[in-house]
This record gives structure tokens, C-alpha cells and sequence, in this order.
């Protein structure tokens, strides 16, 4: 059983707290990604995790044990840098080989030809030269054995790390921003290749990123970092259909999701634009809260719906449509997905209102935190549904 | 082309002035004593048969000579078996002033025992300062420790220290130690090279962090990070370090002369010049340049065997 648990870790630079207190556990054989943006302390913590940096306070344990006394060698941890970091002296095999050898054999056995004078030496290279060749099997990079670093693209050189890191059986799999050097079509295609490593190997791994999509298409768990602390860490489904925080709903998101000024009165009615919504919440108090609504959230609706503006710009994506609709009482745009039939009623400049289904509908408060305790409530007077 | 004649002159002038003190030894080296001193015979001589008037004196023939010669020229007079004798001492001696500069550059002193010398010492010291080098640099570069700034302060500082101005207080403690004339007191006192702590630690400063992270990944130690990750990257830095190291203490005159004081056994090629010195009779020019034709030649081979390499080495420290 290879857990790993984060224990109210923290860490400082100088004079500045990159990490406040994270804590995170993560299961054996689980996929859980980091995400943030840039600066937030991602990579400090993969490192902590590592072994590499060590932390101001708090504990890491793997398998229920503390490591924290243990070199980044000793914990039996694999990384894959962003930068790929291969020996550029070496040999694509050699490369893959080197984790193996340095634990499998000794000093002696290491030693220039002595792999191949010593018998015990002779076998044990063997069944390194083996694995080393089962890896990339795996990775299908067997053609590329004989070359050295320098002398493979980026996309080739990404596999020859994650086939450095897996050449072994180490706890766990760390993973930062392994996919960021690569073009758009290769990630793609990396990124469906590393998930399916996943499953095949049941191992644990954690991931850094900052790109979302990454993080929803191949985790089990989301971990949404962001100052130095975990917003929230869930499933992709939940961290996108009901987030935490309103700085994870604005990160976790496809296309950018509109954040909507509302009031709340003493009773917890809402009021949009001026206009009463059929929506009150529960246990909150008065003040100025932000209702955040995707763009699938929203549909068109007739005269009477709670927005209205006009459209000013329209990105057609083939299978859908996304519309900015510009609204008078707010400084941001609000933006539309609709059909692609709904295209006639919406030309640039076109009138529209807008509705929104109460269910998909993200209530937070003046600090961001999210407010669950949504009650429909009803119209004085019925107006649209 | 025509626009730049001025740079091909200037280059071409500095071209003659670096290389004729080498035209003029290796010319020396091939010439008679006469030849030499009247400036005459092209860069080759004329190469025509000259006397060893040292041989000839040395083979002069005394009176048993002559009774152990009068079989070969029977009835004779003593006189005319003495100037047969001389003029077969003459033809014996007699031979071209390269072969005579040359012969006279290994006989006169064990010049090969010089050079094996030179090529321990030079050898052992580039060695050692290397394996001194490559961690404390690696250390400067990569570690974090209290006082690393100050440590690193404190080599810049030893660049700036002359080797003349503690060449006293050195021989002192050596000589303390007992360790003058021996090859210790040639080699321990450069096995500690700031130079090339500080060129290796500039080079692995542009070694990315991550590479260093990845070997600890991969369960090396910091000793095994150094020799197997930092070394073979910093190959070409490396080897600009030899060049420095090799040529200086290959050439080096000054501190071999000091410490080594009786015991020619350890004497390294530069102090085999001095055998030449101020000879009694005549100039041994000849000889003398062949003894440092002889001596440079070495570093010539290996610089044309290896230029490549070290025209990178060179331009890669050049531009860090
Ligand atoms: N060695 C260091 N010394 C001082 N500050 C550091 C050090 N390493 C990181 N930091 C700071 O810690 C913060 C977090 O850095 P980190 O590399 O963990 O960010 P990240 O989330 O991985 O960002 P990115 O997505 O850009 O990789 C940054 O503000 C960075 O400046
Ligand atoms: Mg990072």
C-alpha cells in the first residue's frame, strides 16, 4: 500500500510563505492533479513531496510512514521533470537505465566494465538491459535506444523521462508539468497515453499543471491550489458542478464563466441587476455576493428574462456557439453558449435576454466562499420561469 | 577584400612576431655552431659534415694508443701513426649538425628521464587538482551551506594572489616538511587550483537544477552527482582547464628551479636547458634549441592531435 499523505505542510522563502498549510491525502493507486496558477506553489510542493526541498513545518508520510527524514533517494519516489532533465551524455538506454542501476547494483558492480567482468555484475545488467527494454516496449521508443538526448524531439525526449521514471516500481509517480514543452496535438495524444499508464499500472501518481483540462481529463481527484493554500480537492465532476470557492469555479472552467453582482437582502432573497430573482439563500447575511453562471447555464429566453443586452461578438466552434452579450448595468460581458440552429437570433448587435436555470446557478459570498443553502422562491407576480 | 589588407597585415605581423622566436629555435636546432653565429644557411643549414672538436679531443691518442696501433700501420714512425690516428678520430667525430644538435640534446643530458619527469608532474598535477576542482565547484554552484558566499569571496581573492609572492613562505614549509627535492614538492603545491575551482563552478552554474535533481531522483549521492552527471557534461570546460594547467607547469621554470636543487633525477624538462649553459667552449646553441624543440614538441602534438576540442573548450570558457 503506497498512500501518501500531506500533513499541514508549509514553507517559507526567505521571508515570503510560499505554502501556508497544506494538507492532502491521497489514496493508493489514485490520480490526483495539482492545479493553480502559475506561482501558487505547485512544484515547491511536488518537491517537498519529493524530497528535494524540505519543508518549514508539517509532515509527509508515504505508506503511513514519515519520510521526512529520508533523502530524496530514499524515498522511493519517480519524478518527471518539466524540463525532462536527461543526462545528455547518455544514451536514451543508458538513461532509463540509471535509476535501476543505482540500486540494483553495488559500488563495485558499477564501476566501468566491471558489469561485464563480474558474473554476479554480468547477470544482474541483464535483467537491467531487460527492463530497460520492457519500458520501451511500453513507451514504443525502442527504435530510439541507441540515440542520445540531444538527438530527439520533444515529444520522444518526454517519453524517454516518463520511461526513466518507470522503468522502476517506485511508491508513487511525481509528475510536473510534464506535457507543457509539447505542441497542442502531442499533449493531447500524451495526455490520453499517460492516463492509460495510469490504469495500467495502478500506481499513485501526482500531477502538476495549470492547464485545466488536463487536470479534469485524467484525474481521479482535482487539488485546486492556489496562494500557497488547497481551495478544494475533489472529483473533476464536483470541482466543476460545485465548486468551493469562486476563484476555483473561475479556474476550473472551459470557457470563462460569468460572475454576476448580486444582492442579498436580510432574508436571503436575491436581487440581480435590480430585479428580484426566484432565489433566496439560507444562513447568509446581507451584502453584495457574486452569482457565478457558466456559459451552459445560461439560455435564451424572451423580453421578460432577469438579463438583457445585446450581442457583441460570436466565436462559431461548429458544434456550438458562444456569444458575448454585452449588458448594460455590467462592466464584463456575459457569455452565451447556444446552438448553432439558435444562430439567426443571434446577429451581431441583436437584442437578447437571457435566463438562467436556478439548478447550475453558483452562489458566493463577498469572501468568495460559496453559498449552498439555495431556496427557490416564488414570484409575487409570475414572470418567466 | 581589398578593403580589409590592413586587418591581413596586421595579422599577418603578429603572426611573424608570435612565431619567430619558434622559427629561430627550430633553425638553431638544425644548424652548425658556425652556422649559427654567423647568421648563415637558410632555415635548414647546409648541413655539410662538421667536427666535434669535444669528441675528437677526447679520443686523442696517447702513447699506448699508438703502440696498440702499430700493427695497423706497420713501419711507420710514431709522428705519422699519431696523425693517422687523429685523422680516423677526425672521420669518427665528424657528422651533420643535426644529427650532432640532437644527439647532443639526449647524451649530454638524460633528456628522455626530463621528459617522463615533466609528464608525471604535469600529469599528476592536473589530476589531483581536478578531483579537488570538480567538488568544491560543484559545491559553489549547486549547494546551498552557511558561508557559501563567503567560501566563493574567498577563491576570487586567490585569483588575485601571484604565485612569486608565496613562493617563499612555500619553500619554507617545505622544506620544514623535508619535502624539498622530491616530486611531492613539485606536484602539492598546485593541487589546489583556484582558477579551476572558479572556471568549473561558472560553467556549472549554467547546468540546469533539475538535472541535478533528476540524479537524486535516481538515487545518486552528491559524490556520484559530481562524477557522473557534472564531469561528463563539463567535459569541454574541463579541457580548457587542462590546456591552462598542462602548458603552465609543463613550461614552468620557476618553481622546479626552486625546489629542486641537487637531484637531477627529478628535474623537468625546462630545467634541462640549463645543462646548456654557459658551456666553456664555444656555443651550444645547436643543442640547446634541440633540447627545447624537444621539450615543446609534446604539447604540439597533443594541441594538433586534440584542437578541436580544445578550440571548443576555450570559446565555451570565453563566453560563460
Ligand atoms: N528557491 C526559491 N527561493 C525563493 N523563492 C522561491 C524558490 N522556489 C520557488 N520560489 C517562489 O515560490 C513560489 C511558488 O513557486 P513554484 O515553483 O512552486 O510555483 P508553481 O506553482 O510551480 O508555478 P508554475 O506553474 O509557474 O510552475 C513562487 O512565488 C516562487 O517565486
Ligand atoms: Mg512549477
Amino acid at each position: 500500500m503506497t498512500e501518501l499523505s500531506i500533513v499541514n505542510v508549509t514553507k517559507r522563502f526567505d521571508e515570503t510563505d510560499v505554502l501556508k498549510g497544506v494538507s492532502l491525502d491521497i489514496a493508493d493507486g489514485e490520480f490526483v492533479s495539482l492545479v493553480g496558477p502559475s506561482g501558487c506553489g505547485k512544484s515547491t510542493l511536488l518537491r517537498i513531496i519529493a524530497g528535494l526541498e524540505a519543508q518549514t513545518s508539517g509532515d509527509i508520510r508515504i505508506a503511513g510512514q514519515s519520510v521526512v527524514d529520508r533523502r530524496a533517494a530514499d524515498r522511493n519516489l519517480s519524478m518527471v521533470f518539466q524540463s525532462y532533465a536527461l543526462y545528455p551524455h547518455l544514451s536514451v538506454a543508458d538513461n532509463i537505465a540509471v535509476p535501476l542501476k543505482m540500486r540494483r547494483l553495488s559500488r563495485l558492480q558499477r564501476l566501468p566494465l566491471a558489469a561485464r567482468l563480474l558474473p554476479s555484475g554480468r547477470a544482474a545488467s541483464r535483467k537491467i538491459e531487460y527492463d530497460v527494454h520492457q519500458a520501451a516496449k511500453m513507451l514504443e521508443i525502442e527504435h530510439l535506444l541507441n540515440r542520445k538526448p540531444g538527438q530527439l524531439s520533444g515529444g520522444q525526449r518526454q517519453r524517454v523521462a516518463l520511461g526513466r521514471a518507470l522503468v522502476r516500481e517506485p511508491a508513487a509517480f511525481l509528475l510536473d508539468e510534464p506535457l507543457s514543452n509539447l505542441d497542442a496535438k502531442l499533449r493531447v495524444q500524451t495526455r490520453a497515453e499517460i492516463a492509460q499508464l495510469h490504469r495500467r499500472l495502478r500506481a499513485t501518481f501526482v500531477y502538476v499543471t495549470h492547464d485545466q483540462v488536463e487536470a479534469m481529463t485524467m484525474s481521479d481527484r482535482i487539488a485546486v491550489m492556489m496562494g500557497g493554500r488547497i481551495l478544494q480537492c475533489a472529483t473533476p465532476e464536483t470541482i466543476y458542478e460545485d465548486p468551493d470557492h469562486i476563484d476555483v469555479a473561475e479556474f476550473i472552467c472551459a470557457h470563462k464563466i460569468n460572475i454576476l453582482p448580486v444582492e442579498i437582502a436580510d432574508d436571503g432573497q436575491l436581487h440581480l441587476l435590480d430585479r428580484r430573482l426566484e432565489l433566496s439563500v439560507v444562513g447568509a447575511g446581507r451584502g453584495v455576493g457574486s452569482l457565478g453562471l457558466r456559459p451552459e447555464a445560461l439560455r435564451l429566453a424572451g423580453e421578460n428574462a432577469p438579463i438583457r443586452g445585446h450581442v457583441v461578438h460570436r466565436e462559431n466552434l461548429g458544434a456550438e456557439l458562444f456569444v458575448q452579450v454585452e449588458v448594460a448595468a455590467l462592466k464584463e460581458r456575459v457569455t452565451l453558449r447556444a446552438n448553432p440552429e439558435q444562430r439567426r437570433a443571434l446577429q451581431l448587435g441583436s437584442p437578447v435576454g437571457l435566463e438562467f436555470d436556478p439548478a447550475k446557478a453558483l452562489l458566493f459570498d463577498p469572501h468568495g466562499k460559496r453559498l449552498r443553502q439555495l431556496r427557490p422562491t416564488f414570484a409575487a407576480k409570475p414572470e418567466v420561469a | 577584400m581589398t578593403r580589409d589588407w590592413w586587418k591581413h597585415l596586421i595579422l599577418i605581423l603578429g603572426m611573424i612576431v608570435v612565431i619567430a622566436p619558434f622559427y629561430l629555435m627550430v633553425s638553431y636546432s638544425f644548424k652548425s655552431p658556425g652556422e649559427i653565429e654567423r647568421g648563415e644557411g637558410g632555415f635548414f643549414g647546409r648541413q655539410e659534415l662538421m667536427v666535434d672538436e669535444r669528441c675528437v679531443s677526447l679520443r686523442a691518442p696517447d702513447r699506448k694508443d699508438i703502440a696498440a696501433a702499430s700493427q695497423r700501420f706497420p713501419g711507420q714512425t710514431e709522428n705519422a701513426i699519431r696523425t693517422a690516428l687523429i685523422a680516423e678520430a677526425k672521420s669518427a667525430c665528424s657528422m651533420r649538425p643535426v644529427v650532432f644538435n640532437y644527439t647532443k640534446a639526449f647524451s649530454e643530458a638524460p633528456l628522455l628521464r626530463y621528459l617522463l619527469n615533466g609528464i608525471a608532474v604535469t600529469v599528476s598535477i592536473f589530476l589531483i587538482q581536478a578531483v579537488v576542482a570538480l567538488p568544491a565547484a560543484y559545491a559553489l554552484a549547486k549547494l546551498k551551506f552557511w558561508g557559501r558566499e563567503a567560501v566563493f569571496g574567498l577563491v576570487l581573492f586567490c585569483l588575485l594572489i601571484p604565485v612569486h609572492a608565496i613562493a617563499l613562505p612555500l619553500y619554507i614549509i617545505l622544506a620544514k616538511l623535508g619535502l624539498t627535492n622530491t616530486y611531492a614538492a613539485l606536484v602539492v603545491p598546485w593541487t589546489i587550483s583556484v582558477f579551476g575551482i572558479f572556471l568549473m563552478r561558472q560553467f556549472f552554474m549554467t547546468v540546469p537544477d533539475d538535472l541535478i535533481d533528476a540524479a537524486r531522483m535516481d538515487g545518486m549521492g552528491e559524490f556520484a552527482i559530481v562524477w557522473r552527471v557534472m564531469l561528463p557534461t563539463a567535459i569541454p570546460a574541463l579541457l580548457a582547464f587542462a590546456i591552462f594547467s598542462i602548458v603552465a607547469h609543463w613550461n614552468d621554470y620557476f618553481w622546479p628551479r626552486i625546489v629542486v636543487t641537487g637531484n637531477r633525477d627529478l628535474f623537468t624538462p625546462p630545467l634541462g636547458l640549463r645543462e646548456f649553459k654557459g658551456d666553456g667552449d664555444g656555443s651550444y646553441f645547436g643543442p640547446m634549441m634541440a633540447t627545447a624543440t624537444v621539450i615543446v614538441t609534446p604539447l604540439i602534438v597533443a594541441f594538433l592531435l586534440a584542437q578541436k576540442r580544445f578550440i571548443e573548450g576555450i570559446t565555451l570558457s570565453g563566453m560563460k
